[in-house]
């Protein structure tokens, strides 16, 4: 056996490979493919700044081993986002944080999205109280906490109105 | 982190046989998220990861048993969480979820590494033991029923002999019981908890018949308080019962002060708590 293998999976639609160390993160291998939106920040799964989507689910890549990923579909915050009538090609979410001003620092502002369109998946019209829990799991130091949560108002609105609620 | 193989079994079977080796380094995972807290920080070094995630999809599978639940041990808290099965049969499963870590770690993590891990600050622990639930373990020589209480015999120890697996954890019907956990956090709202309380009661009109109370998180293991329960057995709560409650627990419990709080402040926590989660648990769970 080998602490070394080469994985194939789906990154943000397309064919991708790499070649990994077993004890690697997912984080790792996303900065080997040239992507840095999901950045390890806390290191624990605490902070959120490293979410990717994986087989559909949001994860940390901080805490997702690089081998485990082999075959997966992953999408991370540098998807294009299909339908985007934005001329940056952003989502409903991305344009609700710009709107409501919902980052400073704008670090951990990828993993907030990501968490953001998994909590509408599942519900189209969250209450305050389910915003709050759901993104418990998120950190922002420049605390823009307020703003976050008009933002995901914003954004359940204006994805109702786009009949993707 | 340093390197280390990886197997990833395809059935249980294969697992087991995997695990059975002298090694002490060679460690099985459901989600690995408290393995890699542990790898990241060089507390454990694995020769060798087993993966337990392509076994046999019925091993995550979660079912009504004789009127209560039977749970697959790689279902996943996230799985637990959304399942009707679980409302319904135990409520107080459901709720404790919510502020169970964060959804990216429960997507992941699974209820059999939730309990091997043996983190007194996990907060199922002592709600599976209000409940009475048991788990199957196994291993290459068989398998054998313990009580989840009965799995935890120190701080990170477990009954659990070398090479073997839980399988499952069985939840009996509770015969309309009420349950609830307190979680109380004193650095954040989120933080690990400083302390937890889950109570379980039996109760006709307002006599209670029979009581289980646990404490977890500021003791080494979750673990059964009788001298608080025994003060709720055969009593209607009133405010001394309450009180005698929580003097008792307060008084049984060996307590360990840490960063979040020393033991003195967490016997204070006790005392007060543990009469709230007697109210909060007649008042049918919900804070």
């Amino acid at each position: 056996m080998t602490t070394q293998r080469t994985i194939t999976f789906i990154l943000n639609g397309h064919p991708a490979s790499a070649q990994v160390g077993n004890h690697q993160n997912l984080v790792e291998v996303l900065q080997g493919q040239g992507l840095c939106g999901a950045r390890e920040s806390c290191a624990q799964g605490l902070c959120g700044c490293c979410t990717v989507i994986v087989d559909g689910k949001a994860v940390s890549g901080c805490l997702t081993l690089a081998p485990l990923i082999d075959g997966a579909d992953v999408r991370t915050i540098e998807e294009p986002q299909a339908g985007s009538k934005d001329e940056h090609g952003l989502d409903a979410v991305q344009q609700a944080f710009i709107e409501t001003g919902a980052f400073q620092c704008g670090f951990c502002t990828p993993g907030f999205v990501l968490m953001t369109r998994q909590l509408l998946d599942a519900h189209a019209n969250p209450s305050e109280d389910e915003i709050r829990h759901y993104l418990a799991g998120n950190l922002c130091r420049c605390a823009t906490y307020p703003e976050v949560v008009k933002a995901v108002r914003l954004a359940a609105s204006k994805r109702k109105k786009a009949g993707k609620g | 982190m340093i390197p280390f193989e990886l197997a990833e079994p395809r059935s249980l079977k294969g697992a087991l046989k995997l695990l059975d080796t002298e090694d002490p380094a060679v460690r099985a995972f459901g989600g690995c998220t408290a393995l890699m807290l542990m790898m990241k920080t060089g507390v454990f070094q694995p020769s060798c990861l087993v993966s337990l995630r392509r076994v046999e999809k019925k091993h995550a599978g979660i079912s009504r048993e004789d009127g209560g639940l039977r749970i697959g041990a790689l279902a996943t808290l996230s799985s637990l969480e959304q399942s009707a099965a679980v409302r319904k049969a135990a409520p107080v499963i459901t709720r404790t979820l919510r502020t169970l870590s964060n959804v990216r770690v429960r997507n992941v993590a699974t209820l059999g590494g939730h309990l091997a891990h043996a983190d007194p600050h996990m907060d199922l622990p002592p709600v599976l033991i209000a409940l009475d639930a048991q788990l199957t373990a196994v291993s290459v020589a068989g398998e054998r029923r313990l009580a989840v209480q009965d799995l935890f015999t120190g701080y990170y120890e477990t009954a659990l002999v070398k090479n073997e697996l839980i399988s499952s954890v069985h939840v009996p019907a509770q015969d309309g019981r009420r349950s609830t956990y307190v979680k109380c956090t004193t650095r954040t709202a989120d933080d690990w908890p400083t302390l937890g309380i889950a109570v379980s009661l039996k109760t006709d009109g307002t006599l209670i018949e029979d009581a289980r109370v646990v404490v977890s998180a500021a003791t080494e293991k979750p673990l059964r308080m009788a001298q608080a329960e025994a003060q709720l057995r055969g009593a209607t709560v009133t405010d001394a019962v309450l009180a005698r409650v929580g003097e008792a627990a307060a008084a049984e419990a060996e307590l360990i002060g840490d960063a979040r709080g020393s033991a003195a402040y967490k016997r204070e926590l006790l005392r007060v708590h543990a009469a709230r989660a007697v109210r909060q648990a007649l008042a049918g769970g919900e804070r």
